[in-house]
C-alpha cells in the first residue's frame, strides 16, 4: 500500500478523536499502529502542520492540539461520562483494561446476583435510555466503541476487547489528585 | 496406618482399590467423597477392607485418600501443588552425610553403597529443583487469574515470591556442594556414572537459575499489575464517589487537569465537506454518475398517493326524512284564478303548514321575482303590519 495511503488512514482515524491501538485485532490497524511506530518524528512533523498533534501513550496513539478547542464545560461532561462507564465496568470486573476480553450477556447475567452492578446500571440511565438491562449495557459497550476504547471483536458471539486506549481513561482518573480532607471523608 | 508387611501386600491393597482411589484421586480438589457413594461403587466389603488397610480414611460422612499415598501420588504424578522446600534441604543434607561417611568409610563395599546414596540423591535434587520452579510458575499464574480478592493476590503473590528466593538459595547450595564444598570426595571418588550425574545436575541447575529469573520477572510484573489495578479501582471508587457528591469539581483538581488535555475526543466530531470541481462536473462520465445518483434519489423519495378517508358507514343506506314545502307554481294558478290583489291572496291562502307573517313575505317576494312577467303591478301601495306592499294583480 502507498505510503500517503495509510498517512490518509492514520489521519481519518485519529482525526475523528480515536486511538490506534497496538492490541487491535484488525490486521488493518496493526499495520497502521506498527507503520506510525516506525514513523513516529517524521508523521508527527506532518501532522503538526495541519495543528494536529500526534501524541504517544502507552502502546496508542492519538491526537492532540496545541490550544484548547472545546470549553471545559464539554470536556468535563465528557470526564463525567467517561468516570461513570470505567466505575461500572470496573465493578463488574476490577480487572477490566486493557486486553480484556467480555461479551455484554456476560456482564448481563452478573448483574442477577449483583445488586451494586444492577443499581449502577440503572443510575446510568441518562446514557442508556432504557430499563432492559441487556440493552443498556449494549449502549455503554457502544459509547466505549465509538470513543476508541473497546472494539469488537467477534461479530457473531458479540464479544468485544478492550484496547490499549483504555489505559488513557485509567491515566486520567488516576491524574485527577483529590483535596486532602476528601481523602478522609470517603467511606471505605 | 495399618503396618503393610511387604511391597506386594501394599500393591495388592493398592490394586484391590484402584477404581475408587483413581476417582477418589481426579475429584481431590473438585468435592469430598461420600462414604455412601463408595459403597455404591466398590461394594460394602471391600471399601471396609480398604479402611482397614489404612489407605482410605474415614471422615464422619466422607472418605479421604491417606495423606501419605495422597502425597506419594501427587509427587509420582508431578501434580504436586505445594512447592516442597524442604525436600531439597533434606536432599542436601543428607548428600552431606553420605559423603563424609563414603569419606570415612574404609570398606570399598560400604564406600559402595554410600556412593550410591549419593547418587541417588544428587539425581533427585535437579528433578526436584525442576519440579519446584514448574509448580511455583503455576501456582504464580493461578494465584493472579483466579483470586478474586486484591489483597489475598497480593500477600499470595509475595509469599510466592519469598519460595522463588528460597528456591535460588538451594539452588545455590547445591550448585556450591558439588563445585566447590566436596570437592575431594567427587576427585577421589572416580565413577563415571557420578560424573554423568553430575554434569546433569549443573544443566539442571543452570536450567532452574533461567527458569527462576523467569519466574521472577512474572512475578514482579503481576504485583505491578495488581496493585496498578487495585490503585485504579481504589481511585475510581473515590472519584465517582465525589462526582456523585456532585462535588468533584470544587474537591479536585479535574478542571486544571482537563483544561491542560487538548484530546480530540473533547471536540464535536469534524466532517470536512468538500465541493466537487467545476471541470470535473463537466465531463460526461461524471454526468453519468449524477443520472444515476439522481434516479437512485428519485426512487428513494416514492411519492405517496393521497388517499381519502374511508367512507362512513351508514353514508349508503337510504334515508328518508318529510319536510313540508309551499308550491309556489300552484300559489301562482290559484293567485291567477282568485282575483285578490297579491298581498290579500297572501295572507289568506291555505298554506300546508303554519306560516307566519315573515314567511308570508317571503312568498310574496318569491312570488314577483318568480313571475314577474305574469303579474300586473299597479302605482298603489298597501300598508300592512307597517309595512308597505305594491298592490300587484294577475294580467
Amino acid at each position: 500500500m502507498a505510503t500517503h495511503n495509510l498517512k490518509q488512514d492514520i489521519f481519518e482515524h485519529l482525526s475523528q478523536g480515536g486511538f490506534i491501538c497496538s492490541n487491535s485485532s484488525k490486521p488493518h490497524l496493526q499495520r497502521l499502529y506498527s507503520y506510525i511506530e516506525e514513523h513516529f518524528d517524521e508523521l508527527a512533523t506532518y501532522f503538526a502542520q495541519i495543528n494536529f498533534l500526534l501524541t504517544q501513550g502507552d502502546e496508542y496513539f492519538y491526537f492532540t492540539r496545541q490550544e484548547q478547542r472545546a470549553d471545559i464545560n464539554r470536556k468535563l461532561e465528557a470526564a463525567f461520562r467517561w468516570i461513570d462507564i470505567v466505575d461500572f465496568f470496573k465493578s463488574y470486573d476490577s480487572s477490566f483494561g486493557s486486553g480484556y476480553r467480555f461479551e455484554p450477556q456476560e456482564i448481563s447475567v452478573q448483574l442477577k446476583v449483583n445488586a451494586t452492578l444492577k443499581s449502577k446500571l440503572k443510575a446510568l440511565r441518562k446514557y442508556t435510555q432504557t430499563d432492559n438491562e441487556l440493552d443498556g449495557i449494549k449502549k455503554l459497550v457502544e459509547r466505549l466503541r465509538s470513543d476508541g476504547f473497546v472494539e469488537l471483536e467477534n461479530e457473531i458471539s458479540d464479544s468485544y476487547k478492550v484496547l490499549a486506549s483504555f489505559s488513557y481513561l485509567e491515566k486520567l482518573i488516576l491524574n485527577i489528585n483529590l483535596t486532602e480532607e476528601v481523602r478522609n471523608e470517603i467511606p471505605e | 496406618m495399618y503396618a503393610f508387611h511387604s511391597i506386594k501386600e501394599l500393591l495388592n491393597a493398592l490394586v484391590l482399590g484402584k477404581e475408587l482411589l483413581s476417582e477418589m484421586f481426579g475429584k481431590r480438589k473438585s468435592f469430598d467423597y461420600r462414604y455412601d457413594q463408595a459403597m455404591e461403587l466398590m461394594g460394602e466389603n471391600r471399601v471396609h477392607a480398604l479402611i482397614e488397610k489404612g489407605v482410605i480414611v474415614k471422615n464422619g460422612r466422607f472418605l479421604e485418600i491417606d495423606d501419605q499415598l495422597l502425597g506419594f501420588f501427587e509427587q509420582i504424578l508431578d501434580v504436586n501443588e505445594e512447592i516442597n522446600i524442604s525436600l531439597i534441604e533434606e536432599h542436601l543434607t543428607r548428600l552431606k552425610e553420605n559423603i563424609d561417611y563414603y569419606l570415612s568409610e574404609d570398606s570399598e563395599y560400604r564406600k559402595y553403597k554410600y556412593l550410591k546414596i549419593v547418587k541417588t540423591s544428587l539425581r533427585k535434587v535437579g528433578l526436584i529443583c525442576l519440579r519446584n520452579i514448574v509448580d511455583l510458575n503455576r501456582n504464580i499464574d493461578d494465584a493472579f487469574k483466579t483470586e478474586p480478592n486484591y489483597k489475598i493476590k497480593i500477600k499470595k503473590l509475595e509469599n510466592y515470591d519469598q519460595r522463588r528466593v528460597d528456591i535460588k538459595q538451594l539452588i545455590q547450595l547445591a550448585g556450591q556442594l558439588i563445585t566447590e564444598d566436596e570437592r575431594t570426595f567427587f576427585a577421589t571418588a572416580k565413577d563415571e556414572e557420578l560424573n554423568r550425574i553430575t554434569t546433569e545436575l549443573r544443566i539442571q541447575l543452570q536450567e532452574s537459575r533461567h527458569n527462576l529469573i523467569e519466574t521472577e520477572k512474572q512475578i514482579i510484573d503481576f504485583l505491578n499489575q495488581v496493585k496498578y489495578q487495585s490503585k485504579v479501582s481504589e481511585k475510581i471508587r473515590r472519584v465517582k464517589y465525589l462526582k456523585d457528591q456532585f462535588e468533584l469539581e470544587n474537591k479536585s483538581d479535574i478542571v486544571q487537569q482537563l483544561r491542560s488535555l487538548n484530546l480530540l475526543s473533547f471536540e464535536k466530531r469534524p466532517v470536512f465537506p468538500v465541493k466537487l470541481g467545476l471541470d470535473i462536473l463537466q465531463d460526461d462520465a461524471i454526468y453519468e454518475i449524477i443520472k444515476k445518483l439522481n434516479r437512485k434519489n428519485r426512487n428513494a423519495a416514492k411519492q405517496k398517493v393521497p388517499l381519502a378517508g374511508t367512507i362512513e358507514e351508514g353514508f349508503m343506506n337510504d334515508i328518508s326524512e318529510d319536510a313540508v314545502f309551499v308550491d309556489l307554481e300552484k300559489m301562482k294558478n290559484n293567485f291567477s284564478a282568485s282575483g285578490y290583489h297579491l298581498l290579500e291572496f297572501v295572507i289568506h291562502y291555505a298554506y300546508p303548514k303554519d306560516v307566519g307573517f315573515e314567511e308570508m313575505v317571503m312568498y310574496y317576494c318569491q312570488l314577483i321575482s318568480l313571475y314577474e312577467s305574469e303579474f300586473r303591478f299597479t302605482d298603489e301601495f298597501i300598508e300592512h303590519n307597517g309595512t308597505e306592499f305594491s298592490v300587484v294583480y294577475p294580467q
